[in-house]
């Protein structure tokens, strides 16, 4: 993977710059820090909405979009983010290199000048942001939320992670609540702004065909804004004993019936087993040569979808299938017997052979991706430790069958979370 | 024969590529410093081609709907196993889709990558299917139109389908129904497969840091070992589709937090392919985003309004034998939102296109265009769909070039017939 390149601006925002050639653009991600916590998140999840109705220099939408839209498609994307128990708000941009566009040279700079404007000059009312764009960014924030059962497989395992982590700052919706959404007044979202821009820990990502010294420059010309001392995000709880195991059942009125069960594996990713937990992973659920795939959907015939993945910060992993109501606890009987049988050490040879390689596969292939090289850094900013390519492929080549089943040990069902047809079983 | 070479001088991306008897096209994009490597093996048929005379017979055979997605699900297995293990065994990881008029096949690995080429060709061309396996892909592939049956942007969108179209296949959901796919058998399978998996009618698209006469010639070896004969005419079937949509609405319940709307648009200007059809495309796709696009005045209304969110959007099907545009997205109010497009659409008719939004779009879509090369799927499943419509992908940048702002306002005029719109409505089941 190409080296990246670590400054830090004088106000604290961390620079991480990523030079390679292999892309036809240029991408810029923002990625701000917060604790999971029930009274700040909704405000943080919403801001971005806000700021991206207008600034100064762009008061509405339509200029906004239109300027951005100029330097040939350009968008500035937010997005809301959960990782363990820290809710991440992100924007990027992404622009075409202009040694693609003749007769350009400036589009970076003209791009993160938008971008700076935007996040820095926000449309006030006063002491306040604009009265008309939170009333309507509130009434779009709250469809987003109540939008989560649209997704029948994503409200799933939503349901099932919120029943089991219910004591935990984990259970926590990333984009808040529509209680606390109505608290919300344009006073109460600036003045909680202010104190976001002030104190919220930020990395800045540019990855592209870019001369280093030059992109830090123009990065501190823009971004060097006026902040305060950064709050410190509290680690995540990952140590946790599940009691009994709970069954949660819930109907809507739905065809297909999905099925999701909730496990702790007690470790995360900065842990010397987490490698071992990401073999276990891939031969009991994540690959099509898997236990689950090869035994619910392939000889069972019971499901089109059966995977397992992991919540890599918290050390959760979740078995996901869309059955019959019917098929429940046909369903869950062979699921049962695969997460044993690891336990069991009962896997071939050719399971680990299969799984090593698809994990080498995948850990290669995130260098052809910018989006997948930046998350990566993130990853190993959590837990102080980036790894390079070859470091990956090194633990994962050590993992050993006895790692595997020392892992598989310790991983325990929480909860069973069963949404159902109206009526159902 | 010898290689051809296709260029793009502003993408700096060169397309190598040869014609393999009897009649494959196999097309390879280098790309150097990439890791993944990426294999498509296609074939001309999809979900709309379900009457056809088989290959060597002369008979015309109407087959189950569903049946090219179940053959795409069924051609994995072999007498040995299953082709998705053995691409495990490499390293790789394979997949497959169907749409309305292709079916794909494919892999990606950052090793192995010969070994994977060969084997996604040897079991592309071997089929074997059995009572057993075909009677056990019927669970499958009905979990998975019930999982489709809960997803409302689906029965949205195949809803309007219904609703445009009186007689044509397209309006016929890709995986068919639980009632169809219960007629499938094996013969009626390999009847498709002999009609439609012979290499003329099919193309090979390589993407990564390879070799590319090695992967040409490999192709060429592998094919030219199993003596295809040359291929007859294929004759696909379809009904005759009337000009008048089959109906105005449309609406259904599901369990969802709020409405949603589609409005869509039959196309009138059909019969051809090749350029002339990607230039419609374009200008068409153009018109779509100037009228409803995020910096359009009428988006921003409706935006303001609180009748649409960010993920409004437009979309534009471009097909010989038929053709549609969809307008919509998740609402709160889809008769309000319904009027104000049928407004936003007369209004925009009477105003005409500008030169300025024009040539705004045209940057847009370059860019647009040039930042999707970053993708070698993006690459990979676009270039031979377009192929099979007798269309060079690569000319995408000159016809966007060439398109002119009456082309663009002459569609404005002829596609947004309101007399051809249909629409679909999703309301949120009330407990």
């Amino acid at each position: 993977m190409a080296n990246f390149q670590r400054r830090r601006l004088d106000n604290g925002i961390n620079v991480f710059i990523h030079p390679t050639d292999k892309f036809k653009t240029i991408l810029v991600q923002l990625i701000f820090h917060r604790r999971l916590h029930k009274e700040e998140v909704t405000q943080s999840a919403l801001l971005p909405s806000i700021l991206q109705r207008g600034s100064k220099n762009y008061p509405t939408r339509q200029k906004l979009s239109s300027a951005l839209e100029e330097l040939y498609g350009t968008e500035l994307m937010s997005e809301v983010i959960k990782k363990g128990e820290r809710q991440l708000i992100s924007y990027s941009m992404e622009l075409v290199h202009d040694q693609y566009l003749p007769g350009e040279n400036q589009l970076l700079r003209k791009g993160l000048e938008i971008f700076k404007d935007l996040l820095t000059n926000p449309l006030l009312e006063g002491n306040a942001f604009r009265a008309d764009y939170v009333k309507q960014e509130k009434e779009q924030h709250e469809r987003v939320i109540k939008g989560i059962i649209n997704d029948k497989i994503a409200y799933s395992v939503e349901r099932c992670l919120q029943e089991m982590c219910q004591a935990e700052p984990f259970s926590i919706f990333k984009y808040g609540t529509v209680e606390q959404l109505a608290q919300e007044t344009p006073k109460s979202l600036y003045d909680f702004y202010r104190r976001f821009m002030q104190e919220t820990p930020a990395d800045l990502h540019v990855i592209g065909d870019l001369d280093v010294e030059k992109t830090f420059a123009l990065i501190e010309k823009l971004f060097n804004y006026q902040r305060g001392e950064d709050l410190a995000v509290p680690d995540t709880q990952v140590d946790i004993q599940p009691r009994e195991v709970r069954y949660v059942k819930e109907e809507m009125d739905v065809n297909q019936g999905k099925l999701v069960l909730g496990y702790r594996t007690g470790l995360s990713y900065g842990d010397e087993d987490y490698f071992a937990l990401l073999m276990y992973n891939g031969i009991l659920g994540s690959f099509p040569h898997s236990k689950l795939f090869q035994n619910v959907r392939e000889k069972a015939s019971l499901a089109y979808y059966a995977y397992s993945r992991l919540e890599k910060h918290k050390g959760l992993m979740v078995i996901s299938s869309g059955i019959e109501s019917d098929n429940y606890e046909r369903t869950l009987e062979i699921i049962h017997r695969q997460v044993q049988a690891m336990k069991e050490g009962d896997f071939s040879q050719e399971d680990l052979d299969n799984t090593r390689s698809g994990l080498r596969n995948q850990f290669l292939v995130e260098e052809d991706n910018p989006y997948a090289i930046i998350n990566r850094t993130l990853d190993g900013m959590l837990v102080g430790q980036v790894w390079e390519t070859d470091e990956l492929l090194q633990r994962l080549n050590a993992v050993t069958r006895d790692d595997i089943v020392r892992v598989a040990e310790n991983i325990k069902l929480d909860t069973v979370y069963f949404l159902t047809g109206i009526g159902g079983v | 024969m010898k290689t051809q070479i296709i260029e793009q001088s502003l993408l700096k991306e060169k397309i190598y590529w040869r014609r393999v008897e009897p009649g494959l096209k196999v097309f390879v994009l280098p790309k150097k410093g990439y890791n993944k490597k990426y294999a498509t093996y296609s074939a001309n048929f999809g979900s709309i081609n379900s009457r056809f005379i088989v290959e060597g017979e002369n008979e015309e055979l109407q087959v189950p709907d569903g049946v090219a997605h179940f053959l795409e699900h069924k051609l994995f297995e072999d007498e040995e196993g299953n082709a998705f293990d053995r691409f495990a065994v490499l390293g790789a990881s394979s997949n497959a889709f169907t749409n309305f008029t292709n079916t794909a096949y494919l892999f990606s690995t950052t090793e192995n990558f010969y070994r994977c080429l060969d084997l996604l060709l040897d079991f592309v061309q071997t089929p074997y299917f059995t009572d057993e396996s075909v009677e056990r892909e019927k669970g499958i592939i009905g979990q998975e139109i019930r999982m489709y049956e809960d997803n409302p942007q689906w029965r949205l969108f195949f809803n309007l389908l219904g609703a445009l179209y009186q007689y044509h296949p397209v309006k016929i959901d890709i995986a068919g129904t639980i009632e169809s796919i219960n007629q499938i058998n094996k013969e009626i399978l390999y009847k498709c497969y002999r009609t439609f998996y012979h290499p003329s009618n099919m193309a090979v698209f390589v993407v990564g840091d390879v070799d590319v006469e090695r992967v040409l010639d490999q192709v060429e070896a592998n094919i030219q070992n199993r003596n295809y004969r040359p291929l007859g005419e294929i004759k696909r079937l379809f009904p005759t589709e009337p000009p008048e949509i089959a109906k105005e609405y449309v609406e259904q319940s599901l369990a969802v937090s709020q409405p949603l709307l589609n409005i869509g648009f039959k196309e009138q200007d059909l019969g051809y392919d090749g350029p002339l059809l990607l230039r419609r495309e374009i200008a068409t796709d153009m018109m779509l985003d100037i009228v409803f696009g995020s910096s359009s005045k009428l988006y921003n209304e409706l935006y303001e309004e609180g009748l649409i969110d960010d993920e409004f959007d437009t979309g534009y099907v471009a097909e010989k034998d038929f053709g549609h545009s969809v307008i919509g997205g998740e609402t709160s109010d889809p008769d309000k939102l319904f009027e104000r497009l049928v407004e936003g659409i007369k209004q925009a008719q009477l105003d005409g296109i500008s030169a300025a939004a024009f040539e705004h779009q045209r940057r847009k879509a370059m860019g647009e265009f040039l930042k999707s090369f970053n993708s070698l799927e993006f690459i990979a499943n676009n270039f031979p769909a377009y192929y099979f419509k007798k269309i060079n992908f690569f000319d995408y940048l000159q016809v966007l070039h060439e398109v002119t702002l009456d082309e663009v306002n002459q569609r404005l005029q002829d596609h947004l017939a309101l007399d051809r719109m249909a629409r679909s409505v999703i309301w949120p089941k009330t407990r």
